[in-house]
């Protein structure tokens, strides 16, 4: 006779294999092209038009030379680029956290819409301002400046939105108050004893900023005219045009130098990424 | 007390950065949008602008390549969406069953979001590199036999908005099990425990208890993803020629925007008149989902 309970697990390791198979695709279909690229920076032209490898070869050096030689100097964009993301964080970083620390200390007239306002401006589409900030920025004598791609850091709408979700869950008003008695002033009391202890949420805010900023093309690409002053992803598209029309290693290890920096960055900070994720969305 | 409620003042002094960068950089760029949009104004002859009222609309109703971008952004939003949220609820119901007890969920969820954080310009130049004629793609197609011979597949209509839906899931669906697990993990288990003492099966649960309350997590997700999606520009400029090809099949709304903002005259009145009109069409249908999906029992 069966017993039913051998026959539940039986039906669960059953499931557990499916499940397990299912998720290996996924994971395959996520990782692969990812992989491809990388073992393909590593392999010369004729190697990759050859066939499929998925380790790599001995031709980094070869598609390196290969890629500086036709004129592109993707460098000068990982510059120019790493300038504008870090500006772009610490402004964001500082003026959210500042932002949202008035709103969820001080219980001012207006606070509640005014939250409420900024939640609302999350959802703003890009399409409806980016004209008119071109066309501004133009009358400003700001078109082709980083002023125009890094000071509007500093009203971030989504920062402010995920700085007052995690300072919500984290202050402390007795220390506020600690800080009053002993004399502080507001600010410095946002200062000196906010700042460090809401450090780590500082923190996830500041790697999604830098990581937005690093990627973000369309701004840029509207924005900018200057050679000299390209962003990365505007050497992407460089990259992708004629001059290298078919130098494959080239192109490959080009665009792993722009992906490369996020990928160390997310294998170091993976942790607080996912949680910055979560928190962002989920309201208790 | 009193001190207390003078501090409260202080409010406005921390607030007044982000007010006055929202004015300068939020407000008047979004005002200056729509006004251009009822304008000729060009950026070559800034200064000799018309206001010519409801003209740009008009001609963008009647011109079949604003419809045809519409549609195209609806439907690759659309095709993206649905395998998106329906693996994320299928991949998350897993990652949390305590029946399955699946191992590594942390590692699995970290992988499967890595897309996510790559650049879009990049990862369209590099399936751009894998589906070219030479790519690893055809190579893999012919040696195993799916394909007689090696296909163009960026000038196949379907294949490339096939390929713009998929790039798009690929970059999303992490990011989407994420949300959804943080939303399952929130319901209360004696909810579930409940259920199976009264002889619940696993999709009652799922239909009866987890779909519900999962439900204001859902409306975000289905609200950002579609803001997100109205504004698709980078895989689809980068993976063919910049212009939607082939045969318009994956000219998107911001395309076309582009398309006009960088026309040899630079017509950003009639560009700003698209962004205005796919804004208030993303807005109506947005209201409309909240309209239709609140909850009405607590009313």
């Amino acid at each position: 006779m069966l017993n039913p309970l051998n026959n539940y697990t039986l039906k669960t390791n059953f499931q557990r294999f499916f499940v397990y198979l299912f998720l290996v695709v996924i994971l395959v279909i996520s990782i692969i092209p990812i992989w491809l690229l990388l073992v393909n920076a590593t392999r010369s032209t004729p190697e990759i038009q050859q066939g499929l490898a998925f380790f790599p070869s001995t031709h980094l050096m070869d598609n390196y030379r290969i890629l500086r030689s036709k004129g592109l100097n993707l460098w000068l964009g990982f510059g120019n680029s790493t300038f504008i993301s870090l500006a772009t964080t610490v402004l964001t970083v500082y003026f959210s956290m500042l932002t949202a620390y008035g709103i969820a200390v001080y219980d001012f007239p207006g606070k509640k819409p005014f939250y409420n306002f900024i939640v609302v401006l999350v959802l703003l589409p890009l399409q409806l301002s980016i004209i008119g900030f071109y066309h501004y920025m133009s009358k400003l004598g700001l078109t082709d400046n980083y002023a125009s791609l890094i000071l509007p850091a500093i009203a971030s709408a989504a920062g402010v939105f995920f700085a007052k979700q995690y300072l919500d869950s984290m202050i402390i008003k007795d220390l506020i108050d600690a800080g009053r008695i002993d004399g502080a002033s507001e600010i410095g009391i946002f200062h000196k004893i906010m700042l460090p202890i809401a450090a780590p949420g500082a923190f996830t805010l500041g790697i999604f900023s830098f990581v937005a900023s690093w990627n973000n093309f369309f701004n840029a690409f509207i924005l900018i005219t200057s050679l000299d002053k390209y962003t990365l992803p505007m050497m992407v598209k460089t990259l992708r045009g004629d001059v290298y029309r078919t130098e494959y290693g080239a192109i490959y290890l080009g665009l792993a130098i722009t992906i490369i920096p996020i990928v160390i960055f997310y294998a170091l900070f993976s942790r607080y990424i996912i949680s910055g994720i979560a928190m962002g969305s989920v309201k208790e | 007390m009193q001190a207390n409620f003078r501090k409260n003042y202080y409010g406005y002094l921390f607030i007044a950065p982000f007010i006055i960068g929202f004015l300068i950089f939020g407000l008047y760029p979004v005002y200056d949008t729509v006004y251009l949009s009822f304008t000729d104004t060009t950026i070559m002859s800034p200064n000799s602008a018309q206001w010519v009222g409801l003209k740009n609309f008009e001609r963008l109703f009647a011109d079949d390549f604003f419809m045809r971008a519409v549609r195209n952004t609806w439907l690759i939003w659309l095709l993206n969406f649905i395998p998106q949220i329906g693996v994320a609820l299928l991949v998350s119901v897993w990652f949390t069953s305590t029946r399955l007890k699946i191992k590594g969920v942390g590692v699995w969820r970290t992988l499967f979001y890595m897309p996510n954080l790559l650049m879009p310009a990049s990862v369209a130049a590099l399936f751009f590199a894998l589906f070219s004629f030479y790519g690893p793609i055809n190579q893999f197609m012919v040696k195993s036999g799916f394909l007689p011979e090696a296909m163009h597949y960026l000038q196949n209509t379907t294949v490339t908005r096939g390929l713009v839906v998929f790039i798009q899931w690929w970059m999303w669906f992490g990011q989407t099990v994420i949300i959804v697990m943080a939303g399952m993990t929130a319901i209360s288990t004696s909810l579930y425990e409940a259920a199976m003492v009264d002889g619940a099966s696993a999709w009652q649960m799922f239909s009866r208890i987890t779909m519900p309350l999962l439900k204001p997590i859902l409306i975000y997700i289905f609200v950002t993803s579609l803001v997100g999606g109205m504004q698709m520009f980078d895989i689809p400029y980068m993976l063919t020629d910049g212009r939607g090809s082939p045969a318009y099949s994956i000219m998107t709304n911001n395309i076309l925007m582009y398309s006009k903002f960088s026309s040899s005259k630079g017509h950003i009145g009639a560009a700003s008149s698209v962004g205005v009109l796919v804004f208030i069409m993303t807005t109506v249908i947005a209201l409309g989902i909240f309209y239709f999906l609140r909850d009405r029992d607590s009313q």
